[in-house]
């Protein structure tokens, strides 16, 4: 094991003497070891630095120990700071648990055991590293996460785009040249007049094919007129492929948003469809997409479907097919800022996005 | 007086089947070609076409920005979107430019006969030599 980092340690006593007793007791642990002579110096070291583990006694003037607690505890970012007291006092168990109650980890009376005192402040110490370990591998693992799904966005539309680009203009070739043959059958004969409409036939058939991979790979409205012409498409396509009847309710005040915005909620929307026609089993879907809120948006998604798999009344969210695609709606929102909520029963799910944006949504387009 | 297309779409092999087709029409000429938006609005005025024929996925500017230019300029010429990716929602936003109508590129097959429709009856029997009625099966 490499060098490891060390972590702040706050020790809090109004009598310098025992700051000092401390300091000897916890030195060889090798941490960072701060001293506070009263409640109010350990909130201004708090504010400052992050601190793994306060030492505190209970009786202080002024502020006590319990009352320092209860105003780290009210402070959200302070919430997971183990709080030991030291008491040569209150030694009964309703004093322990009162202590308890405040969020304390541990509860040591007077006299201390330094072997003892070091060891409960070695584990919560430890524990605290690992914990911001764990929470900067979960920092990594979300920046690459969002990394590939701006790339597997990105590659999807390059790969649209080299269909419509290179495909495209030879299935319309294709297309105006048998216009331009049909318009010759009476020179030609019936017999070839058979086969131009069977080539146009085929054409047309290559066209669909081409368009469906292309549209779902990007939708190419997206881009170039917005949102909801581009999902008011792929619902159209949606429901002709899957005989999953679809209704669409679209808040016209959303107008354009952010193109990293619009991929995001396109893509939700795609998902719970995708989900709605593998799992659900239901014959009918509604999207529904409008402000909520000055500055949010939501999306809703519906069907009438047999509802989630469930352990213990939960819709199971992780290790099924499900899991996957609803794992890659929350990397999504969490990247944009939004919230996911699932309602699932066995009279359907219905799945709300609530995504964030900048701009306050008014009329447009 | 033969009818004057303007055509606009970034695909050399697109222009190359359109101007075929077009030109099968021997009162129809091809009096401009553009690969993007900016400049099928620059050659739209100066070649002044009696109709024009515009992608709508291009570079620069898409085909609803270049009709809404060209509409500015003279909304009197008919402009037909020819595109990939026709749609009732495209359709929607092309007429509100001043589009006159959106033909799919990838079932181009009625496209002369709406061309001629759009044109009206200035043009009372374009291709009267061997088709009389072209478009139509």
């Amino acid at each position: 094991m490499g060098e490891q980092e060390k972590v702040n340690i706050l020790m809090v006593d109004d009598q310098p003497g025992k700051l000092m007793t401390y300091e000897a007791i916890l030195n060889e642990l090798g941490e960072n070891l701060i001293k506070a002579r009263s409640g109010k110096e350990a909130l201004d070291h708090l504010l400052k630095t992050d601190i793994a583990v306060v030492l505190m006694d209970v009786s202080m003037p002024e502020l006590d120990g319990f009352e320092l607690a209860d105003m780290i505890r009210q402070h959200p970012r302070f919430q997971k700071i183990a709080i030991i007291f030291i008491s040569a006092v209150h030694l009964t168990d309703l004093d322990r648990l009162n202590a308890y109650q405040r969020g304390a980890v541990e509860y040591i009376s007077v006299p201390v055991v330094p072997e003892l005192l070091r060891a409960k402040v070695r584990v919560f110490a430890d524990l605290h590293r690992k914990t911001q370990q764990l929470e900067m591998l979960n920092r990594d693992l979300r920046t690459l996460s969002a990394r590939l799904m701006a790339m597997q966005d990105e590659e999807r539309r390059r790969i649209a785009r080299d269909l419509h680009d290179g495909i495209g203009p030879l299935i319309a070739a294709l297309s105006m040249n048998n216009g331009l043959l049909a318009q010759q059958t009476k020179k030609l004969g019936p017999e070839v007049g058979e086969v131009i409409q069977q080539n146009n036939q085929l054409v047309e058939q290559l066209s669909k094919e081409t368009r469906t991979i292309s549209h779902l790979l990007h939708p190419p409205l997206l881009d170039e007129i917005g949102l909801l012409p581009a999902i008011r498409m792929f619902a159209e396509g949606f429901a002709e492929r899957s005989s999953v009847k679809v209704t669409v309710e679209l808040s016209p005040d959303i107008g354009r948003l952010p193109p990293h915005v619009e991929i995001s909620v396109f893509r939700i929307v795609q998902e719970c469809l995708t989900n709605v026609y593998r799992h659900s089993g239901s014959k009918t879907a509604r999207i529904k997409i409008e402000p909520s809120q000055e500055k949010l948006l939501t999306v809703e998604v519906c069907d009438e479907g047999k509802g989630m798999p469930r352990t213990n009344g939960v819709p199971l969210a992780a290790g099924s097919n499900h899991g996957v695609g609803l794992s890659g709606m929350r990397e999504r929102l969490r990247e944009l800022g939004g919230t996911l909520d699932i309602q699932s029963s066995e009279k359907g799910t219905t799945v709300i996005a609530a995504v964030p944006v900048s701009k306050t949504m008014g009329k447009s387009l | 007086m033969r009818t004057r297309f303007l055509i606009v779409d970034d695909s050399e092999l697109v222009r190359k089947s359109l101007r075929t087709v077009l030109q099968a029409n021997p009162d129809w000429e091809i009096c401009g070609e553009a690969a993007d938006g900016e400049s099928a609005v620059a050659l739209f005025k100066e070649v002044h076409p009696n109709i024009v024929i515009l992608d709508f996925q291009m570079p620069g500017i898409n085909g609803i920005e270049t009709a809404r230019r060209m509409s500015e300029i003279a909304p009197a010429v008919p402009i037909v979107l020819f595109t990939q990716h026709a749609s009732s929602d495209l359709e929607k936003h092309a007429r509100a430019v001043g589009i006159r109508s959106v033909v799919s590129k990838t079932n181009a097959f009625p496209m002369v006969g709406m061309i001629e429709a759009l044109l009206g009856p200035t043009d009372p029997d374009p291709g009267a030599k061997e088709s009389p009625s072209p478009g139509k099966d």
